[in-house]
């Protein structure tokens, strides 16, 4: 049974009122196929720990109240913009309310090419609708952004996105779609920040679909630093071909009410992934990372670890799952799911699942859940570090080697000093 | 320097050092050795701060000051350095960095100006020297990686760059060759000095052939059941402990 939706005349007429180009077949399509289904409930097994309620009352709200596209890019999102510029060196593509703004990319390289999806048609037949929020997501999409990168070309510069949202007056619910074709040989670095700015409660919902064509390589590195109070649901799916390899990172330091789920497909011989996640969270957050990859021939090689420190009363959850198919022999799975609890109300369920229909293959997952070691406590206790600050060592160890095995080395510095903003106020939470 | 009377400590509700007394007094070098589970560690431990060791009577003063009302890092601000048994790899936690923030906060807590990273290099690569160790070590993480030698010699490197009043040196001989026993000995007697109290745990007399000490204790059931000077560690090499276990259930 999937959660009550009611609006199912507003959403018929949010997306009529879309802009007319010619993603409209493509909206209506998605609209009933979401209609079918509806957003998905606690009694799903993918969802039994993530209430999705208070996005779906938050987006009945906002459908009702009849809110259009916005037209221009917010001042809030420029003054973003130029902080990130002045810290991470990359070209530059605004994400705004789910709307790609081109206008303001700082992207110069002639091996890159960025475009709305409505004005490329063959991104859209591929629009990926499998499930029921990127059904949602491709029903109320205003415009995609779709990256694609030429054939065997070398991309230094990083290509950042910042996925921003705005409800500083008004609720708001958006749904970016990104698209990222990287070319046969090619290789490049990718960024999604994710942040947000005000007071009123907003629901976003984002799709990054990513093709690896034969012999390319990937990494994205995804940072989700929305503000305290928002809701965000995230899924990154990818194809990936011949001798690809992908390398997803995804670092959740922000929001309310999270969701994100990689779905991987290792297509072709000799495709690779490596899926490392790391969570920090606190008070009432709820962080949930869901995990799938496919391992459909072989040899394909994936490895995962995802890291997670809590506190509070948050609670966080991780399921990770790989399905080697028949025939997939020769395959190489590996995954491992590390939880540090730093208080007693703070919860964790992490579930691996290996389905495993091929001959010859290794596969291994591991998961801990436990507080910080005291033997390393004392250690640095006893060469004179106080207590607060042998613990803010210990967590920024444990949290430093996801970020650190980002191949996104232009991002490091920033990841870090996000990530030990989020661990200060943390710990802190921790004596109060 | 420091005074340990009578002393009861247990881990975990089963009691292990059971009415130990000792004295310490600066300038002087004291081996504590005896069998496995006599207590040896748990004293090594309790003295630093252990926090799973309850003291459950007796009384340990240190320079005058109630050592046991101390958090374990005041202990180390204050001139005591515990070398680990079995020092701990913190993977992420870089080896400068632990060794920087250890001495400033030392330094801090005496008064005294932080020393700035140009300043630190320099001392480190000083002491470095004497431990026969690689520079690039010191970027690695806290002995990630490090073979049982290399963390005994970090030990000695964290002590002779803390500079501690009372040093409490916990099997630091287990597990190394004679090569390296060698350069930790050195590392040790470089540190030994009139204003300098140490205090030699272990289970073997041959790191006594390189650190010469005043005194030799036994510790036995949880209390020291001998005291004697260097001879007494020749006659335990000779003898095992059994005789001295007997003698004294006799």
């Amino acid at each position: 049974m999937s959660t009550e939706f009611s609006a199912e005349t507003e959403l018929r007429s949010a997306v009529e009122r879309l802009p007319a180009n010619s993603l409209k077949p493509l909206r209506q399509s998605a609209l009933t196929g979401f209609l079918k289904t509806g957003f998905p409930g606690v009694k799903q097994e993918d969802w039994r720990y993530t209430n999705l309620q208070a996005a779906v009352t938050l987006s009945q709200r906002w459908l009702s109240a009849d809110r259009g596209s916005i037209k221009k890019l917010p001042d809030s999102a420029a003054s973003v913009l130029q902080q990130l510029q002045e810290q991470i060196e990359a070209d530059w593509i605004v994400v705004a309310s789910g709307q790609a703004f081109l206008d303001g990319s700082t992207i110069s390289d002639a091996d890159i090419s960025v475009r709305l999806l409505s004005t490329d048609p063959q991104a859209a037949e591929q629009i990926n609708t499998a499930d029921p929020l990127s059904s949602f997501n491709a029903a109320l999409m205003t415009d995609g952004l779709v990256i694609r990168i030429a054939s065997n070309s070398v991309i230094k510069r990083p290509v950042a996105i910042l996925l921003f949202d705005d409800s500083d007056t008004a609720a708001a619910l958006s749904n970016a779609r990104i698209v990222i074709d990287a070319g046969v040989n090619s290789s490049c670095q990718l960024l999604e920040i994710h942040r947000s700015h005000g007071a009123a409660e907003q629901f976003s919902n984002t799709v990054s679909q990513v093709n690896l064509q034969a012999g390319s390589t990937v990494a994205l590195t995804r940072i989700q630093d929305r503000e305290a109070h928002h809701l965000h649901t995230g899924r990154v799916a990818a194809r990936i071909g011949a001798d690809a390899s992908f390398n997803i990172t995804s670092i959740d330091i922000g929001g309310a009410l999270i969701r994100n789920d990689v779905a991987i497909d290792l297509a072709e011989a000799g495709a690779d992934v490596t899926m490392n996640g790391l969570y920090l969270a606190s008070d009432n957050q709820h962080i949930d990372n869901h995990t799938r990859v496919d391992h459909r021939v072989g040899p394909s090689t994936s490895s995962e670890e995802y890291r997670g420190l809590l506190n509070g009363n948050a609670r966080c959850v991780f399921n990770g799952k790989a399905v080697v198919h028949i025939g997939a022999d020769g395959s190489d799975a590996q995954q491992s799911n590390h939880n540090l609890l730093m208080s007693d109300k703070a919860e964790i369920d992490t579930k691996p699942e290996l389905e495993i229909y091929a001959d010859e293959v290794k596969c291994s997952h591991g998961a801990t859940v436990g507080q910080l070691d005291p033997v390393s406590l004392f250690y640095l206790r006893s060469r004179g570090l106080d207590k607060d600050q042998a613990t803010r060592i210990l967590t920024s160890a444990f949290a430093t080697k996801i970020i650190e095995e980002s191949p996104v080395a232009a991002a490091h510095d920033y990841l870090q000093q996000r990530s030990k903003a989020c661990l200060e106020r943390i710990i802190a939470g921790d004596s109060k | 320097m420091l005074k340990i009377r009578n002393l009861h400590a247990s881990i975990k509700g089963t009691e292990i050092l059971k009415g130990l007394s000792l004295e310490v007094n600066a300038g002087e070098v004291h081996a504590i050795m005896g069998p496995n589970g006599s207590g040896k560690s748990t004293l090594a431990q309790v003295i630093a701060g252990h926090v799973d060791y309850e003291v459950t009577s007796g009384s340990v003063t240190y320079q005058g000051k109630d050592l046991l009302d101390l958090a374990p890092e005041m202990r180390a601000r204050e001139g005591i350095f515990l070398g680990f048994q079995y020092p701990v790899e913190i993977p992420g936690v870089n080896n400068t960095y632990l060794l920087k923030a250890a001495l400033n906060a030392k330094r801090k807590h005496l008064g005294l100006p932080e020393v700035d990273a140009y300043e630190f290099m320099k001392l480190i690569r000083e002491k470095m020297k004497l431990m026969e160790m690689d520079p690039s070590f010191l970027k690695r993480g806290v002995n990630e990686g490090f073979s049982g030698g290399e963390k005994k010699r970090n030990e000695i490197l964290q002590m002779a760059l803390l500079e501690p009043t009372l040093a409490v040196l916990d099997e630091t001989d287990s597990g190394l060759d004679i090569d390296a026993l060698k350069v930790v000995a050195n590392g040790v007697n470089t540190l030994r000095s009139p204003e300098r109290g140490i205090i030699l745990v272990t289970h073997y007399q041959r790191l006594l052939d390189y650190i010469e000490p005043d005194h030799v204790h036994v510790l036995s059931g949880g209390r020291i059941i001998r005291s004697g000077d260097k001879s007494l560690a020749h006659d335990l090499e000779e003898r095992g402990y059994d005789w001295l276990s007997e003698a004294v259930s006799a």
